[in-house]
């Protein structure tokens, strides 16, 4: 008989109870968008902050002091005394945590005069594509990590051996435009080369005043074949945090299982480490402007999404437990003629908590798929990329419509408890 | 002056309300809920990419002043002016930096004579072991510094170089603290800059004045016109790295939390609708029997808008309150700033879920409408 | 002169006829009583006469107008100023006094005046429980209320759809005898019924069977 009672009443009482799953599916789509995001935020919050360029900085032992010196100092024509071999690159794309680093562009920097004026020459990678000894193939360089250079003319490409890109303050110093050509001469080599500019660029920074080339083009007038003097990293790393500051302080200060961790951690100090360890002769410095706002910036996005989530949950929660009310008190009717015929409160209670669940359930069911279309509109129209859907958010949810509509059915109860069948058959 | 039936429909209006109170409760905490999200959704909307400008301000100075026309250094005086022309109340720093080369045991090194008390401000990722010096003779150095020549805190440091009247000067400089950037001030010396100008034999110049402002990227724009228009020593840059960058991960973070709210306001008022509209089917039956009588359509629809309007008016009242605390704890516990309240917004929302109530009210109101008296009063 | 004529009145719900073919005519002044079983298609009548709902076929003149003709909002305008109604389940505001009850009736008809309201009431034997929320009142007090708002607006025609089906014999006594100052005070009355008791006080009854006048018997 239960059953055949709950059957009718979710078979007759279509309208009423869809309000209940209606509003059930939006809470539980809610839910599943503001979860699926807020699980997914710091991932992608930290790819958008790639947008700072590289957080890790690669230069070769001995040379830390002496290399990066005079950046200010544009006159000096001190070179690197020190340098990486091009041939170590490809190890950065074979440490532990290889598909963190985003890109990674070596420099090599060397002083050219131009019409009898000295000027910094840097060879690098524009877009190389690489063919790593695991058998991946990638493409990295100095163009995805310097999202925020305005570039005038036609792409860069690494095979271009004529052409150059000219920053702006010396375009304007010697008056270039695109497509003129510019006569570079080394000093210490004495190494001639006559170059076309493909490209004039704005940083804002002191790249404006240096001329950027493929690498090989540099290594061939500073003499230098297949050296570079610095290698900058752009990983996805995780937040400081206690443990991380320790082994950044002194790795050997670690337990065993502390180290573990650490090493197994996305942390920018462990990348830095495991690229020391791989490549040989080489410091790994973090720059901390980056890596130190980055860490702050996704706690605080990540704690942002938390907090709305959970007051978004407790509102679609109340929205949910307040409907579940109306319905059963508008059913009181109903109830005190059940009661009347003898039904007990809890032969009662089941009746209606069983009805609403199973509602519920169907609802939540509905609304987890519509919620996951939330997180994907979501995730496409901010991020531009898939948000991946957690399995750990089914069980979350269930847990919660049932914990929801349970809760919400209680002040309904509660009334139907005290309810007297005489009240409600006699005139209401 | 009202006449008897106004007064008597506002007396069965508040009897209405008074004497149902366990379902007007259901349908004020409906309404109340809708307010609250909405204000408070929409509050942290305006509200949080501010915050999070100020966050972004970590990544230190995005405004540089350099020395116009080819001049080596600037008059502080005159940068003091320019910095007079930005708003002071979004000002988080002015650091000014003096270069100089001296040798210290033959070695080549780069002096930095800066403010010590604003390089916190404008380079808040400055990672100092030690303290930064207080006092004359104190220096601070980089990391590569110390590594290279085995230098430590409390340890001395001999330096040499000439005055920019080219007289010679020697001292002995003691070490409080080490500093770790992984740029190039891992390879400065750093020193108050009073002290370095007093061995320079120099009086408040500086080579380079960064600031750290809370702004955009336009509103950067335009402070730099402003200096360009008043100053003629001292030069206005844009660190573009740093602004650039932040535009368009604010950009993100900003349409995120748009989307977002989109999403659970329009998820929250369909909740909100359905409540009301629950509430307001079980009364089908008085509509039917206040049509039997002879109520028009038009009378029984204006008495539920009232009851809407009174219940919007009021559950948003609620909502209003807290809605206000709840974007007030978001903004304290991620932010640990309390937010700024856009007045417009209160009598918006209260409006707004005025009109959602009335309307979820007035659509089952309408379905009750259409249906015959006689098939309402027959039973269920 | 007629206060109402049926005249070959059908309804019809897909293929079941409720009502096929009713004649009837009411004189003003009289005391009708439509009798018969369930389902015989007394309530479907009796909403037809009181502008709740409309034929499928023939017409109904009410006080020499013909309402089948009319839009809905006419039919609510006649259903205010000539017809009081009496529900089985009397059909009471649930959050509303006795006297608010009756004062609705007033409000849509015209202007309430609350002294009059208290004065049916007073009518009905109710006014000590003016004050009272209909689940305060007994199912006779409910009953009494419904015919107090039923005849506040001077009702040329009072229609009762079993009034005493919810009532006890004390109760039913009651109803009735208010219903027959009412009729000696001038009023045109219908009550629908399925009990012989509460027929025999009416004038004229008659019998429905299968949607059809199986009889028509003068007392």
């Amino acid at each position: 008989m239960f059953r055949r009672m709950l059957l009718s009443v979710l078979v007759r009482q279509k309208k009423k109870l869809f309000l209940i799953a209606l509003t059930v599916a939006l809470g539980v789509s809610l839910a599943t968008a503001m979860l699926n995001v807020m699980f997914d935020v710091g991932d992608k919050v930290n790819q958008e902050l790639k947008a700072y360029g590289a957080n890790l900085n690669i230069v070769p032992k001995g040379a830390a002091l002496v290399n990066e010196l005079y950046q200010l100092d544009n006159a000096d024509t001190r070179a690197a005394i020190q340098y990486i071999k091009q041939d170590d690159l490809v190890k950065i794309k074979m440490i532990f945590w290889a598909y963190n680093i985003v890109d990674f562009a070596p420099y090599l920097t060397t002083q050219v005069t131009v019409n009898d004026k000295p000027v910094s020459l840097v060879g690098t990678w524009f877009n190389k594509h690489l063919t790593i000894p695991t058998g991946d193939e990638v493409d990295t360089g100095m163009l995805a990590m310097k999202s925020w250079w305005s570039i005038e003319g036609n792409t860069m490409k690494d095979d271009n051996l004529q052409g150059v890109m000219v920053g702006e303050t010396i375009a304007k110093q010697l008056n270039l435009k695109l497509g003129d050509s510019l006569e570079l001469i080394s000093p210490l080599t004495n190494k001639k080369v006559t170059l076309t500019v493909n490209n004039i660029f704005h940083s804002g920074g002191i790249e404006d005043s240096q001329l950027y080339v493929s690498l090989p083009v540099a290594q061939n007038l500073a003499n230098k074949d297949g050296l570079v003097e610095r290698v900058e990293v752009s990983a996805l790393t995780t937040p400081e945090n206690d443990l991380a500051r320790k082994a950044a302080q002194d790795p050997n200060s670690l337990s065993r299982t502390e180290w573990d961790t650490w090493y197994c951690t996305a942390y920018i100090s462990s990348i830095a480490y495991q690229l020391e360890e791989l490549m040989p002769d080489v410091r790994v410095k973090a720059i901390m402007q980056v890596a130190e706002s980055e860490g702050s910036i996704l706690q605080k996005t990540q704690l942002l999404m938390i907090l709305l989530t959970v007051l978004s949950l407790i509102c679609s929660a109340l929205a949910i437990s307040n409907l579940v009310t109306a319905n059963v008190i508008e059913r009181s009717t109903e109830i005190g003629l059940l009661k009347a015929l003898g039904a007990t409160n809890i032969s009662v209670a089941m009746l209606i908590l069983t009805e609403i669940l199973i509602i519920a359930l169907l609802g939540g069911m509905v609304g987890y798929f519509v919620g996951l279309g939330f997180a994907q509109i979501i995730g496409q129209t901010v991020f531009g990329s898939f948000v991946e859907p957690k399995m750990i958010i089914i069980p979350l949810v269930l847990i919660m419509v049932s914990m929801i509509t349970l809760l919400g059915s209680l002040p309904a109860l509660r009334i139907m408890m005290f309810l007297r069948p005489t009240d409600v058959l006699h005139g209401r | 002056m009202m006449n008897k039936n106004q007064r008597f429909i506002l007396k069965t209006l508040l009897s209405s309300l008074i004497r149902r109170r366990s379902r007007i409760a259901i349908a004020l905490l409906g309404v109340a809920i809708g307010a609250t999200v909405l204000l408070g959704m929409v509050t942290l909307c305006y509200d949080i990419p501010r915050q999070m400008g100020q966050e972004f301000r970590s990544y230190g100075a995005n405004l540089l002043l350099m020395p116009a026309n080819n001049q080596p250094t600037m008059p502080m005086t005159e940068v003091k002016k320019a910095v007079s022309l930005l708003p002071q109340d979004k000002l988080l720093g002015v650091t000014p930096f003096r270069y100089d080369s001296i040798r210290s045991n033959q070695q080549p090194y780069t002096i930095v004579g800066t403010q010590f008390d604003q390089v916190i401000n404008t380079s808040p990722y400055w990672k100092i072991e030690g303290e930064v010096p207080k006092n004359p003779n104190e220096i601070m150095i980089g990391t590569d510094i110390a590594h290279f020549a085995k230098l430590s805190i409390g340890s001395t440091m001999p330096i040499s170089g000439k005055s920019k009247q080219n007289s010679r000067f020697d001292e002995e400089l003691t070490i409080t603290g080490i500093v770790k950037t992984g740029r190039a001030e891992d390879n400065f010396i750093f020193i108050e800059l009073n002290d370095l100008e007093t061995l320079l034999e120099e009086n408040n110049q500086a080579e380079v004045v960064e600031i750290s402002i809370t702004a955009t990227q336009d509103e950067l724009q335009r402070y730099i016109q402003t200096i360009k228009d008043n100053s003629s020593y001292v030069e206005p840059h844009l660190i573009k790295w740093v602004t650039q960058s932040e535009a368009s991960v604010l950009g993100k973070l900003s349409s995120l939390l748009y989307l977002v709210t989109l999403v659970v306001l329009i998820l929250t008022m369909i909740c909100v609708a359905t409540t009301m509209m629950t509430v307001v089917m079980e009364r089908r039956k008085e509509i039917g029997l206040k049509k039997a009588i002879g109520a028009t359509n038009k009378s029984i629809a204006k008495e539920f808008l009232a009851e809407g309007l009174i219940l919007g008016i009021v559950g948003g009242v609620i909502g209003v309150i807290c809605g206000l605390i709840f974007a007030q704890v978001i903004s304290a516990n991620v932010f640990g700033r309390s937010i700024v309240i856009e007045f417009y917004l209160i009598p918006t929302t209260i409006i707004i879920s005025a009109v959602v109530t009335i309307i979820a009210c007035l659509i089952p109101v309408k379905r009750a409408l259409e249906v015959e008296p006689a098939l309402v009063l027959r039973g269920e | 002169m007629n206060m109402l004529e049926v005249n070959n009145v059908s309804k019809i719900y897909g293929s079941l006829h409720a009502l096929s073919e009713v004649n009837l005519t009411v004189e003003e002044g009289k005391w009708l009583s439509i009798m018969g079983p369930s389902g015989s298609g007394k309530t479907t009548l009796m909403n037809i006469i009181g502008c709740m709902d409309k034929p499928s076929l023939g017409s109904v003149i009410l006080d020499g107008q013909d309402i089948t003709q009319l839009s809905l909002p006419q039919l609510t305008e006649i259903r205010r100023d000539k017809i009081g109604l009496i529900f089985q389940q009397f059909h009471l505001v649930s959050y509303l006094t006795a006297l608010e009850n009756v004062m609705v009736a007033q409000y849509y008809h015209s202007m309430v005046d609350e002294k009059e309201a208290l004065q049916a009431l007073e009518r009905v034997g109710l006014a000590a429980r003016a004050k009272h929320l209909p689940r305060q009142l007994s199912g006779g007090e409910q009953q009494r209320v419904c015919i107090a708002r039923a005849l506040i607006n001077y009702p040329k025609l009072i229609l009762a759809d079993e009034p005493t089906g919810n009532l006890d014999e004390s109760n039913e006594a009651m109803v009735m005898n208010l219903l027959h100052q009412l009729h000696e005070e001038g009023s045109t009355i219908i009550v629908v019924t399925h009990s012989p008791e509460v027929s025999k006080h009416a004038q004229t009854t008659v019998v429905l069977e299968h949607g059809k006048v199986a009889s028509i018997i003068n007392n």
